[in-house]
């Protein structure tokens, strides 16, 4: 717990914590104020389909913070650092688990900027407060890739740091990309597209079959990469 | 010598510094949020997307990164305890003067990078109008110069306060006034410009002169400060005040500071660019100006002389009075401020004359006493930098004088006279302008302009004849095509380098089709009397105007990404149609626009007119395809927008919010929702055929001077239908 903390504190009390909190808030402001407003699919700006709408465009940056905070631990410098850490008597797998745990925190505190700030923004508009509607498509949206995105990128920063850079970049990929329906959670092309389909105006949210296994999948994959990509013992060969 | 080597190091670091890197890598990116959502420049033209708003969005992006870079180098030494280590070697204001050139320089580099980087995008976004003199000026005055800006600004708000969490306070609430209050007037905005729009077919040098303008007076203001902020470095372990007594005394800082503030002070106060036009345009004093007694004016002639490369313009006009009044009587001419009235004679004689300080509508008045004799001829010479109405400073660019273009319009032309009736010849006038070979000179009316004699300099004297007290030229780099459409000729004139999109738009095809088909449904152009019209391709002035033998199109109208707006037309070639018909609807006759959540507007019939001509030369199939289906698809959307259906929502919003949303959906209503609701029109009126001869009635009515517009009540009158019944609830 207190390498918990302290992991905690390195990551979150920084300039780079607040700079990407202060660029998230505002590219989730701009998306809110232009976007959102005008709600999705002939829907509310606050239906699931509007909000999971607003999720799926800040998804990219999520990620990429999620990564950055990652890089703490897998940069060279960091790596540099593990000859000391080495050296204490803390069980390997305890301390990543902290780290793990840390980085999963700070994911966490940006989500919950996002969130907070939609919030913000439907009781400012629209005195709307129905928050409880839109908890599904939070699971839905943010949940799975974000959980897939800290365990991939365990793997890809401690196999060659730089390819946490690269793998940032995967989310974009998947919005410009003309990827299966499948996977239309992640080119965020599912919330304006499928309420079309429902024949109705305003459709409670829901998920087809195939794109519920996709996240299903997508968050048991970051799950086991987490579990099963534990930090190297003592004395075993780092990358 | 060594403060040279010291820049050199200092240099070098700043290039290995990673959060310089960082800045450096995102002051280079800035131009994409120019492209995808700070879009201060809101014309319609290709220039404007993707050149001025990226390069305005490049300055303010990179001002304020270079603001807070500055801050941060400047406080390195004393964030890491080295500056007393530092103080020992080098002069604490030789390193602050060292550090400030090479962010400056740093800052210089990075906008010369960016110019390179976005060149190529660029000029593939733009395409056949780009320009490398506008991007080149572009990137130089919207972004370049916003960089050092801010390095100053910055550097003055740590020099004075000494601690970086103030400097940054201080530094944001500078750039944040310029982002915001300041971003209108044109003279405060340092970080951000007031540039509207960027010609694609015509030069744009006077919008950047006002930038040039406003970035060097700031340039004198913030080195001013600088200086002053730079004397107050902290030295000899003394405060604030005891650190600027101690610079002062070498005389010449303080009187460098002072004058460079100074400078900066009077370029403020004198500016020539904009005039200082009565705020409240209520007032129009001049109009009301009584007439002579006895006194008329039977003629006047105008020699005028541009001078293309500094944008004045010198002339000599002359105007013939018959005074029956037997008495002396002051005639009042209208002369746009920029202009010195350098003499005036009458019958050959200096006379006394005045210059009023009283500005209304871009116009002082200039006044001259007529003697009592029966006949005098007054010859006033003028000239001088023509300068813009400060009521709509915001939107310069409209007083281009260039090889390229030049616009003069009334007392800009030659003095208006404002107070003596024309004898039973109109105010006959002749005019003569010289300019360069390569342009073309357009009168804006019947008058046919000619040359008149060639000089060896490569410039011609080209005379034209025309009416009235005032008149309108252009000129400029255009191609002209005659087309004999509807019993008229039009002759067409476009700039030369809009002649690709033009041709592929099917320019002349579209002119001849619309004009024959208005013309044969609904009448001929008031404006286009006398069997000719002129049909003149403007710069970007965000509208038009007609008169007798000439009509005005924007070029914003014929932008590329404009010709493939689909709203106005499936294909290039019906976007042209579109704008053409706007001759008939919107020009032709007016519509009151002063509602803009109202679906009545110009568009409604000029998309139901071209609409029917589509149909008429494509066929139904094609017509039904692109039109009319696509605006039922449209205006289902509409109705089932959630804002339309929850109206309530829409009221909850702030206005500027509202008014947004509604703006968007009105959209649709102008565009789609009118011309179904005259189509049913058509269908309950008996046909296309009884629709064009209602049509035609409204076209050729009789005009109440007073509220000229034609009103959605006068079309429901003529077509004897409520408004009830064209509603689309159920028949969409």
């Amino acid at each position: 717990m207190k390498i918990y903390k302290y992991e905690c504190r390195r990551l979150l009390w920084n300039k780079f914590f607040f700079g990407i909190g202060l660029v998230l808030l505002f590219y989730g402001w701009q998306v809110l104020n232009r976007v959102t407003i005008l709600g999705v699919s002939r829907t509310a700006p606050f239906s699931p389909w509007s909000f999971g709408d607003y999720l799926s465009r800040i998804l990219p940056l999520l990620w990429a913070g999620a990564l950055f905070f990652l890089s703490f631990f897998t940069s060279v410098r960091a790596k540099r650092a593990d000859i000391l850490t080495d050296a204490t008597p803390v069980i390997p797998w305890k301390y990543g688990l902290a780290r793990c745990g840390a980085a999963m925190t700070g994911t966490g505190l940006l989500t919950l900027l996002c969130l907070g700030e939609a919030f913000v923004f439907y009781g400012w508009y629209f005195n709307w407060y129905q928050w409880e509607i839109l908890l599904p498509t939070v699971t839905a949206a943010l949940i799975p890739p974000l959980v897939l995105g800290l365990g991939s990128g365990w793997l890809l920063g401690r196999c060659r740091p730089w390819l946490l850079y690269v793998w940032m970049l995967f989310p974009f990929m998947c919005r410009v990309l003309p990827l299966p329906k499948a996977l239309g959670l992640w080119d965020g092309r599912f919330f304006t597209e499928y309420p079309q389909t429902l024949g109705i105006l305003d459709p409670v949210f829901s998920m087809p079959a195939s794109v519920i296994a996709v996240q299903l999948l997508a968050f048991a994959a970051g799950v086991l990469l987490l579990v099963f990509n534990r930090p190297a013992g003592r004395g075993t060969r780092r990358f | 010598m060594k403060n040279l080597r010291l820049f050199s190091l200092e240099l070098r670091r700043l290039f290995q510094s990673p959060l310089a890197l960082s800045i450096i890598f995102f002051t280079m990116v800035s131009p994409l949020a120019g492209l995808i959502f700070y879009k201060p420049a809101d014309a319609d033209t290709m220039l404007t997307a993707y050149l001025a708003n990226p390069s305005i969005a490049g300055g303010a992006a990179g001002g304020i990164l270079f603001g807070i870079l500055t801050v941060f180098e400047l406080d390195r030494a004393s964030r890491s305890r080295t500056d007393v280590l530092l103080d020992a070697a080098v002069s604490s204001q030789s390193m602050a003067a060292i550090r400030l050139l090479s962010l400056t320089a740093a800052a210089l580099m990075t906008a010369a990078a960016a110019m390179a980087v976005w060149f190529p995008i660029t000029r593939g976004q733009i395409g056949t109008v780009f320009d490398g003199t506008d991007y080149l000026l572009s990137y130089l005055l919207f972004m370049g110069l916003s960089l050092p800006l801010g390095a100053l600004a910055g550097a003055s708000a740590y020099q004075f306060t000494q601690r970086a969490d103030l400097a940054l306070v201080l530094f944001a609430a500078f750039a944040g006034l310029s982002l915001t209050v300041w971003s209108d007037n044109w003279q405060l905005c340092w970080l951000n410009p007031c540039v509207w729009a960027l010609s694609d077919d015509f030069s744009n040098f006077r919008i950047f002169r006002s930038v040039a303008y406003m970035r060097l007076t700031w340039l004198a203001a913030l080195a001013g400060l600088w200086t002053l902020s730079w004397m107050c470095v902290r030295q000899y372990g003394k405060g604030i005040f005891g650190s600027f007594l101690r610079s002062a005394r070498r005389i010449y800082r303080p009187v460098i500071a002072l004058a460079l503030l100074l400078c900066s002070g009077t370029a403020y106060a004198a500016q020539p660019l904009v005039d200082h036009s009565n705020p409240d345009e209520t007032v129009f004093t001049f109009g009301e100006l009584e007439y002579l007694e006895g006194v008329v004016c039977t003629g006047r002639t105008a020699q005028v002389f541009p001078n293309l490369t500094d944008g004045t313009v010198t002339g000599l006009a002359s105007y013939q009075f018959q005074n029956t009044s037997g008495q002396a009587q002051k005639a009042a001419f209208a002369v746009t401020p920029g202009y010195r009235i350098s003499s005036v004679q009458i019958n050959g004689e200096e006379a006394p004359f005045v210059l009023g300080d009283y500005q209304e509508y871009n116009e002082a008045m200039l006044e001259v006493e007529l003697p009592a004799e029966e006949a005098a001829e007054v010859t006033v010479e003028y000239g001088g930098f023509p300068q813009e109405n400060r009521n709509s400073s915001a939107m310069q660019g409209g007083r281009e004088i260039s090889e390229e273009y030049l616009c003069l319009e009334n007392a800009s032309l030659a003095p208006r006279l404002m107070n003596v009736l024309p004898d039973e010849k109109l105010y006959p006038a002749v005019i003569e302008i010289t300019l360069p070979d390569s342009m073309t000179v357009i009168p804006f009316g019947t008058g046919e302009a000619e040359i008149v004699s060639e000089q060896e300099d490569g410039t011609s004297t080209w005379r034209y004849e025309d009416n009235g007290t005032g008149g309108i030229l252009y000129a400029g780099d255009y191609i002209r095509e005659d087309i004999e459409a509807g019993g008229i000729t039009v002759e067409f004139y476009y700039g030369r380098k809009h002649q690709e999109v033009m041709e592929e738009a099917g320019a002349a095809e579209a002119v001849k089709a619309v004009i024959d088909y208005c013309t044969e449904h609904y009448g001929t152009l008031s404006f286009g009397a006398g069997g000719r019209l002129k049909l003149i391709e403007s710069r970007v002035v965000g509208g038009g105007y007609a008169t007798e033998g000439a009509s005005l199109l924007d070029e914003a109208d014929f932008t590329a990404a404009n010709l493939e707006d689909g709203g106005k037309g499936a294909a290039a070639g019906e976007v042209m149609i579109h704008e053409l018909v706007h001759q008939w609807w919107g020009l032709g006759n007016m519509f009151d626009s002063s509602d803009e959540t109202s679906s009545w507007s110009a568009e409604g019939l000029t998309v139901y007119t071209t609409y029917r001509i589509v149909k008429e030369l494509y066929g139904e199939e094609y017509a039904r395809e692109y039109y009319t289906d696509q605006w039922k698809q449209a205006v289902d959307d509409y109705y089932l927008n959630f804002y339309v259906r929850n109206p309530e929502y829409l009221d909850k919003l702030p206005e500027e919010k509202r008014l947004e949303i509604s703006n968007s959906l009105s959209y649709v209503r102008q565009y789609c929702e009118m011309p179904l609701k005259i189509l049913k029109a058509e269908e309950l009126a008996g046909g296309e055929e009884a629709m064009d001869e209602i049509l035609q009635k409204l076209f050729n009515r009789e005009l109440d001077p007073a509220y000229p517009y034609l009103t959605y009540e006068d079309f429901l009158d003529a077509c004897g239908l409520t408004e009830e019944e064209l509603n689309l609830d159920e028949n969409i």
